[in-house]
């Protein structure tokens, strides 16, 4: 399966000058310096970075769900930096698989209900729902417990719940904070597994994570400290404190 | 942009999740609701008891006839110092004769007075009947419908003749199996021989109608003693005209009784529909404060759902969260807890509806008050306290829609 999306050429993800400022207590602190980068389709990428370093913010902008300060965000052909709230609502529905550390599934419904949730918010019907949410359990080998609530399933299979949530979607890429943050590690090196096997099938995977080890696993990993970016390489290059290769910087100061 | 997300998949989604949420937490649900119905219950109950009051009242007060006025020494619904109307010197039937004589609408008028006496036929005894002197004309003043014999007559009042006519309960009591007809009664031990039978009235507020005997007025009198207050029944030919008739009535009165000009009215003149507006003013007063009670007890169940909802929105922040990275727009998150509020509501004005409708039919069964309920009711409750859910609902529900995404999911 190759990744759905409009225009098959270009990169997926092209980000320019990118500033995110917050005002905390009347003071601006600038968790984004304006950074810039690609993603092309069918890439795997780890963001890392220590906490404080700018990843989860650019996270949120990734994932539409914060909008930078200034600069520019395009994703999938899209303009998405300015767009309002509702239209990246959409955005999100569409184009974005989300993937958490706390899994984040709905505590109160089953994992075939979780699944189905964003075709939920895309008006899809009932039963083309539901099929398309088993084939997504499916392929994370979870058919046989999808009548089951979050609370009856382990870790592992709560975020191989989640990974179907956000495949069932058929985003433009996978976007996942920290995904085996709360596994121990047999359990993160399954998940871990299931991502590499996503990445084989052509799926676009964005990784925010602050363990060198798991960037390693990535064949691209970009390095942020203080907003900015400070490496950008091969993984285990990146991952081991090397700096890649890194684009001219722009709007720097 | 091409997007299937509509507000029909707003609706559904929101109230697939009102009635989800409303299920997981029972307790709390029932309990919120139980303030909404408390006010519905309230309110309706008010409205019908009250409502019924005012029908039978009207009802009563229609077979008393719209064109007759009754003059007497009290008004019918006394307000101010009773002593003041008790001080008021008796109406005559010199005065009777005047009015007859001037006023130039009258179409019957009659003396009335009144006792409250025991009639008695060989064992069989009735207590409490009301028992009135009254010339013939009454007969069309109090509106009532001869069934047997006759009315009292003109000739029965000049010779002083010791005969009754009797209402429909007494007859039924008293004669239960044969002609009342020609039969003598004792009214107070008092002989009494029976010309004629009325037709069942009903019941005019408290008063039994049919508990009644009439009397020739003269006969009355020489019985019972003449010292009683007397009454003036009149009806009048067209009730269209009934204020200038009570004008001039009252004119050729003050002039009778030679009361002084710029004094006000030593006597009252009562109309039955006169007395339906005071009652209705009256009860109109109970009406507001009783509907203001049930308001405030509906506003403090609409603070409680208000409350509840605010829990509900802190609760499942990350949820709301989650929903909004998975594509749920502001729009469809209000609705999601305007939904939830209004359903949380509406179940409590089902119960209060049932409840209070209840209660009004309770009340019209174990008590003399008619409540009056109508069919709308149920459906006007339901409505009324999901409008109100809908109305405490807003302000939580925008606060959920408010969240911003990021700090939704990361809510602890």
């Amino acid at each position: 399966m190759t990744t759905p999306g409009a225009p098959a050429s270009g990169p997926l993800i092209q980000v320019e000058a990118l500033t995110r400022a917050f005002f905390v207590g009347g003071e601006e602190v600038r968790a984004l310096r304006g950074v810039s980068f690609g993603i092309q389709r069918g890439e795997w990428v780890a963001i890392i970075g220590q906490s404080g370093s700018g990843k989860s913010t650019l996270m949120n902008v990734l994932g539409c769900l914060d909008t930078p300060t200034s600069g520019r965000y395009m994703l999938n052909g899209k303009d998405v930096s300015r767009m309002d709230d509702d239209d990246l609502a959409v955005i999100r529905n569409v184009e974005i698989g989300f993937i958490f550390q706390t899994f984040q599934l709905l505590p109160r419904e089953t994992a075939l209900a979780n699944v189905e949730l964003p075709l939920v918010y895309r008006g899809m019907a009932a039963k083309e729902r539901r099929e398309r949410a088993k084939a997504a359990l499916d392929k994370v080998q979870l058919t046989h417990r999808m009548h089951h609530r979050p609370n009856e399933l382990s870790g592992g299979q709560r975020q191989r719940v989640a990974i179907a949530r956000a495949l069932v979607s058929e985003p433009s890429m996978l976007l996942a904070d920290e995904p085996t943050g709360n596994l121990d590690s047999a359990t993160g090196e399954e998940i871990v597994k299931l991502f590499e096997q996503l990445h084989q099938a052509g799926h676009t995977l964005v990784l925010v994570t602050h363990e060198p080890k798991l960037a390693a696993r990535c064949p691209r990993a970009i390095r942020l400290s203080d907003g900015e970016i400070i490496a950008d390489g091969p993984g285990p290059e990146v991952a081991l404190g090397g700096t890649g290769v890194l684009p001219p910087k722009v709007g720097h100061a | 942009m091409k997007f299937g997300q509509g507000f029909r998949v707003d609706v559904l989604e929101g109230a697939r999740i009102a009635v989800y949420s409303l299920r997981a937490n029972r307790m709390r649900t029932v309990l919120t609701t139980l303030g909404i119905g408390i006010g519905v219950a309230t309110l309706l109950a008010i409205v019908g008891i009250i409502q019924g009051l005012n029908t039978s009242f009207e009802k009563q007060l229609s077979t008393l006839g719209a064109n007759t006025i009754y003059v007497s020494k009290f008004p019918w619904m006394i307000k101010g110092n009773w002593w003041v109307f008790r001080n008021r010197k008796n109406l005559t039937l010199e005065q009777v004769a005047q009015l007859r004589q001037q006023a130039d609408f009258i179409t019957a008028i009659s003396p009335a007075v009144l006792r409250t006496s025991d009639v008695a036929h060989g064992a069989q005894q009735v207590s409490n009947v009301r028992v009135n002197g009254v010339w013939s004309d009454y007969l069309t003043i109090g509106n009532y419908e001869v069934v047997s014999g006759r009315f009292l007559t003109r000739a029965d009042e000049e010779v002083n003749r010791p005969v009754a006519v009797i209402g429909a309960e007494v007859a039924a009591t008293l004669f239960p199996s044969f002609s009342p007809l020609g039969q003598t009664v004792r009214i107070d031990g008092r002989p009494f021989q029976v010309v004629g039978t009325l037709a069942r009235k009903g019941k005019v507020v408290s008063e039994n109608m049919d508990l009644s005997v009439f009397l020739p007025f003269k006969t009355f009198n020489a019985t019972f003693g003449k010292g009683r207050p007397m009454q003036i029944a009149i009806a009048v030919a067209d009730a269209g005209k009934i204020h200038q008739a009570e004008d001039q009535l009252v004119g050729i009165l003050r002039r009778v009784r030679s009361t002084p000009p710029g004094q006000p009215d030593d006597f009252s003149i009562n109309r039955p529909d006169t007395l339906a507006a005071t009652y209705e003013q009256l009860t109109g007063a109970l009406y507001a404060v009783a509907t203001g009670v049930g308001l405030i007890t509906l506003l403090v169940g609409g603070i409680g759902i208000m409350n509840i909802m605010l829990v509900s929105v802190r609760e499942r922040t990350r949820e709301i969260g989650v929903r909004r990275a998975l594509g749920a727009r502001r729009r469809t998150i209000i609705l999601q807890f305007l939904m939830e509020a209004s359903s949380v509501s509406a179940v409590g004005g089902l119960l209060g509806t049932t409840v209070g409708l209840g209660t009004a039919k309770l009340v019209s069964l174990v008590t003399p008050l008619a409540a009056d309920v109508r069919p709308g009711t149920v459906l006007g409750g339901v409505a009324f306290s999901a409008l109100v859910g809908l109305l405490f609902g807003i302000w939580p529900a925008a606060r959920a829609a408010r969240l911003d995404p990021v700090e939704a999911l990361r809510y602890e």
